[in-house]
């Protein structure tokens, strides 16, 4: 892995990443990836608690609506984390809890598209008990993203390659 | 003002308990993953609210969307506890902090905004019909919402960028953006 490690380092998106003293550098990367969290996080958090009861008289259908929004908050932070790895490669893939917040983030997508298509997609209103599980399964998924992206910066082996 | 920000950062730093926490291996690492969550769950109810107050979700009753708001309520509790844990342990590091000054102003605005959305607007709206379209002061407070609290985020998420260094009192300036040296025997 250590040329792959060097040739991305030394490439000139990582070292301005890096190294650049602007604020829009590393920063408001950095800043970019916590907003869409809030959005990502925030609006998953939002259906499981509907689907948990709170709320009752939101139809389970208009659920569907956040959506676009909660992407938004998602390809806002694939880009900006692809970008923050671009900037830091060894830093996080030779940390094992780089791995698990990916495996987390899979959960997460693999949660939040049963309960579009399974839960959201009719206009029931009631919600199986099935559903409340998963509903536990999005708050708990979601939360262990967070924990572990934030476990990054206190977990790291190796900052860069040199 | 400065010699208002040294007071209180002598009597945060006296709060000791907290710190011995936060000085733990992971005290303070748990404290901003939970700091974190506390921020989507805010973001998620009220943005989802806001979004509402846009006309996104037209077809929503205001009322029963509003039963979720608890919930960023919640999350924001969430952070005043874990967010005073910081302060009382570096206070140095944000009362002096441009970031974290910006960060406060746009939480006044923030507070002030919910007041004219409950004090002039809530009254109406949550007998509004599901179908009905918001007033444009709705959409106003809405689109404030979206933006300061987007504001506290990237501001709280900057902090660390903007640490304050060390500097003489008689050049702190009226809001201090460094640490000032205090003589000994004087306050």
């Amino acid at each position: 892995m250590d040329p792959f490690f060097i040739w991305l380092e030394t490439s000139a998106l990582s070292v301005w990443v890096r190294e650049s003293p602007s604020v829009f550098a590393f920063p408001i990367i950095l800043a970019c990836h916590t907003v869409g969290m809030g959005f990502l996080a925030g609006m998953n958090a939002a259906i499981a608690l509907r689907l948990l009861g709170f709320a009752p008289g939101v139809p389970l259908a208009a659920a569907r609506r956040v959506f676009p929004v909660l992407w938004a908050g998602f390809w806002l932070n694939a880009v900006s984390g692809v970008v923050l790895l671009i900037g830091y490669p060894t830093k996080a893939l030779t940390n094992p809890v780089f791995y698990f917040k990916l495996l987390c983030v899979a959960l997460g997508l693999v949660v939040q598209t049963v309960i579009r298509r399974r839960l959201l997609e009719d206009e029931q209103s009631d919600v199986p008990f099935w559903g409340k599980m998963f509903a536990c399964a999005s708050l708990a998924v979601w939360t262990a993203v967070i924990f572990s992206g934030r476990f990054l910066a206190y977990t790291y082996v190796k900052l860069t390659t040199t | 003002m400065a010699l208002f920000q040294i007071w209180l950062v002598k009597t945060l730093f006296s709060v000791k308990i907290v710190s011995t926490f936060m000085h733990s291996a992971w005290g303070w690492p748990i404290c901003e993953s939970v700091h974190f969550v506390g921020l989507s769950l805010l973001v998620g109810m009220i943005a989802t609210f806001d979004l509402r107050l846009l006309g996104l979700a037209k077809g929503v009753s205001i009322a029963a969307l509003h039963k979720l708001v608890p919930w960023g309520v919640f999350g924001y509790a969430l952070n005043v506890i874990t967010g005073a844990m910081f302060l009382v342990t570096e206070p140095n590091q944000y009362i002096y902090n441009p970031a974290f000054q910006f960060k406060i102003t746009f939480m006044a605005i923030a507070g002030l905004n919910i007041l004219v959305f409950y004090g002039v607007l809530f009254g109406r709206l949550k007998h509004a019909r599901p179908n009905e379209d918001t007033p444009r002061g709705a959409k106003a407070v809405a689109i404030v919402s979206l933006s300061v609290w987007i504001g506290v985020i990237v501001c709280g998420r900057l902090l660390t960028f903007y640490r304050p260094g060390d500097c003489e009192l008689k050049d702190a300036g009226f809001i201090a953006t460094c640490i000032p040296h205090v003589p000994r025997g004087t306050r």
